[in-house]
């Protein structure tokens, strides 16, 4: 069952136009149709009934003096005449036949008994005309006719013809002219629905549509332009909050992290040594944290920077694992594939920032995994850097998500792993800045998260935001 | 009017049967309509009756005691229709009809002699028409049919409607 819903706009307008012009064209030539036909039978009528009334005035003689022979010559003038009648009758006063005609000679038509107040009915294609003959004031007989209506068939036949080439001639230019019509509708909505997709693709709420007349679909677009604008500003003021809130908090941390750590060199009683690390090692994640949020804040004003130098990629590599390790001791972190020792032109710092993050979460997001693995590749123009976890995986649909802010999927949600989801979102604008590329492969059994950094880094020290 | 129309019936009943041979009664009755309807096709002119319509018969015929029945219902243009019977040539008197029986001895020419304009002759004799009498029955194909003589016609200053002739089998 076809649904209307189902139908686009676009559609739904040609459809209506056309729907409508066929109504209406074929309503009116009905109308002209029926019109015809009924004055070409009323015509038509009124010039049988006149024939009969003069067949009988001239049959009178013939019925007084019971002269059949005459009566039969009147009617077979009708061959001459009136070719459209193919059987008449002239009855007596008392219904029996007294004279009949037929035109092709043979055969006479069995008339329907006549009815004193009919004078002509429709059968079967043909007209049955019945005129009564009245001698001075007395009915003598009858004169009964039966017309071919051959002309009506070919009249209905060329006014349907007429009616089917301006119907379809109709329908064409209702057609031409709903799909002129409309673009000025649909293009519009469908432009904003465009607009729409990117923006919630891209999160780039500075998008505007174009905003031009006057009708519904004008307020659609200004009310989705304002909000946009709203969207911004409220994104805005979110990102002004986080980079004051965070940069406030860290001065302060700072502190308490500075006298922790005096705290835990100067005490070596127990427990009190345990709550200090304990509080040291909050405090760190907290710091973090903070590191995190001043690093989306900085992402977002534009003012995050690389410090571009040259290093060797293993020797960074080697050095995280060997700090990551020491961090998440239930995993193995494993190395794999050649080593690509290659000095490349980078934010050395950042790409550390980068892999900590990539494997710490593999360790985090896989509990009951006990291995990590890092890959490394070379290519003719690239490095490529995997790491790979043995956890749940990230559904599909989910897995284009992940790199942006505060996106956390939702079995991380249930597990109660705790994280803001901004770790992946730093990683790539830090790739995205080297000119890289991040991507995941995931299936049921684990997540490959991969970089990739250009060999040939043409890096600016510091692309726009 | 009902009467009339029963007359009508009857006739073409008679009619009916036209197409077998027609037994001396049923002829006679249908020459009789048939005298009755020749009126309505026959402009007498300035010789139209004041009074009565008279219709005569010479000599002994059948015909008389239908056009009795028909002169008892029927009227021509509401005059009373009056049947006359000569048995002689000497007889015979103003007549708007006259009818002459086959069944006569007295010769034609005494009777042409005894007519004056304004009558109408019906003869029912092979031939007659040729003579000179207006309308004359024969039969066709046991069917009753009329000759008619429109000079003879025309000598009585009467005027045939062409409904009537246009049946009549013209002799002259």
């Amino acid at each position: 069952m076809l649904n209307i819903r189902d139908i686009s706009i676009k559609s739904k307008l040609v459809l209506m136009q056309v729907f409508t012009s066929v109504m209406v064209l074929g309503l009116c030539f009905a109308a002209f149709i029926i019109s015809d036909i009924k004055g070409y039978k009323e015509r038509k009528t009124d010039s049988m009934i006149s024939l009969a009334n003069v067949i009988g005035l001239n049959s009178i003689s013939a019925i007084d003096f019971l002269d059949n022979d005459a009566a039969k010559a009147i009617l077979g003038d009708l061959r001459k005449i009136s070719p459209d009648v193919v059987h008449a009758t002239i009855l007596d006063n008392k219904g029996n036949i007294f004279a009949t005609y037929s035109k092709n000679g043979t055969g006479t038509y069995p008339f329907p008994r006549v009815q004193a107040n009919k004078k002509f009915e429709f059968v079967r294609n043909h007209l049955l005309v019945y005129n009564t003959i009245i001698n001075d004031n007395e009915i003598t007989g009858t004169v009964c006719l039966r017309v071919e209506l051959t002309e009506l068939n070919a009249i209905k036949k060329q006014k349907y013809q007429i009616a089917y080439i301006l119907l379809i001639v109709g329908l064409g230019v209702a057609f031409l002219i709903a799909l002129a019509i409309q673009p000025y509708i649909s293009k519009r909505l469908l432009s904003l629905v465009s607009i729409m997709n990117q923006v919630s693709k891209t999160g780039d709420y500075s998008k505007h549509v174009v905003v031009e007349g006057k009708d519904e679909i004008t307020a659609l677009s200004l009310v989705f332009n304002n909000l946009m604008d709203q969207i911004q500003e409220s994104h805005k003021k979110k990102d002004e909050f986080i980079g004051i809130a965070s940069h406030e908090l860290k001065t302060p941390l700072t502190s308490i992290k500075a006298y922790l750590q005096v705290l835990d060199s100067i005490e070596n009683n127990q427990p009190n040594k345990q709550y200090i690390e304990k509080a040291l090692e909050n405090v760190n994640k907290l710091q973090q944290l903070l590191l995190d949020l001043l690093d989306v804040s900085k992402i977002q004003s534009g003012q995050l920077q690389l410090n571009i130098n040259e290093f060797n990629i293993d020797t960074l590599i080697d050095e995280t694992i060997a700090s990551s390790q020491i961090v998440s001791p239930n995993h193995q972190i494993v190395r794999e594939g050649k080593p690509v020792n290659q000095v490349i032109s980078a934010d050395k710092q950042r790409i550390e920032q980068v892999l900590i993050n990539l494997l710490s979460n593999a360790t985090k997001y896989s509990p009951g995994a006990k291995k990590v693995i890092l890959y490394t590749a070379k290519t003719v123009s690239a490095i490529i850097v995997g790491v790979k976890d043995f956890g749940i995986g990230i559904p599909k649909k989910e897995q284009s998500k992940v790199f942006e802010r505060f996106y956390r999927t939702k079995e991380l949600s249930k597990h109660h792993i705790s994280g803001f989801g901004l770790g992946l979102y730093i990683c790539r604008d830090i790739i995205e800045r080297h000119k890289g590329k991040i991507w995941i492969e995931s299936d049921g059994k684990g997540s490959v998260f991969y970089f990739s950094l250009p060999l040939q880094s043409s890096v600016a020290a510091a692309p726009s935001a | 009017m009902l009467k009339r129309l029963l007359f009508i019936i009857l006739i073409l009943t008679l009619g009916k049967s036209s197409g077998r041979a027609q037994s001396m009664e049923g002829e006679y009755n249908l020459k009789a309509a048939f005298v009755y309807n020749f009126t309505r096709y026959i402009n007498w002119g300035p010789f139209v009756p004041e009074n009565e319509f008279i219709i005569g018969i010479v000599g002994q015929s059948s015909i008389y005691e239908p056009l009795e029945e028909i002169a008892k219902t029927k009227t021509y243009n509401d005059k009373k229709i009056v049947i006359r019977q000569f048995n002689k040539a000497e007889d015979i008197t103003f007549c708007n009809i006259l009818y002459i029986s086959h069944n006569n001895s007295i010769p034609l020419y005494s009777i042409f002699t005894k007519i004056n304009p304004g009558t109408l002759t019906i003869s029912e004799e092979q031939g007659y028409a040729q003579l000179g009498t207006a309308f004359n029955f024969v039969l066709i194909k046991d069917k009753l049919r009329f000759e008619s003589n429109i000079r003879a016609l025309n000598s009585a200053g009467l005027k045939a409607s062409s409904q009537l002739l246009k049946l009549a089998i013209i002799v002259e």
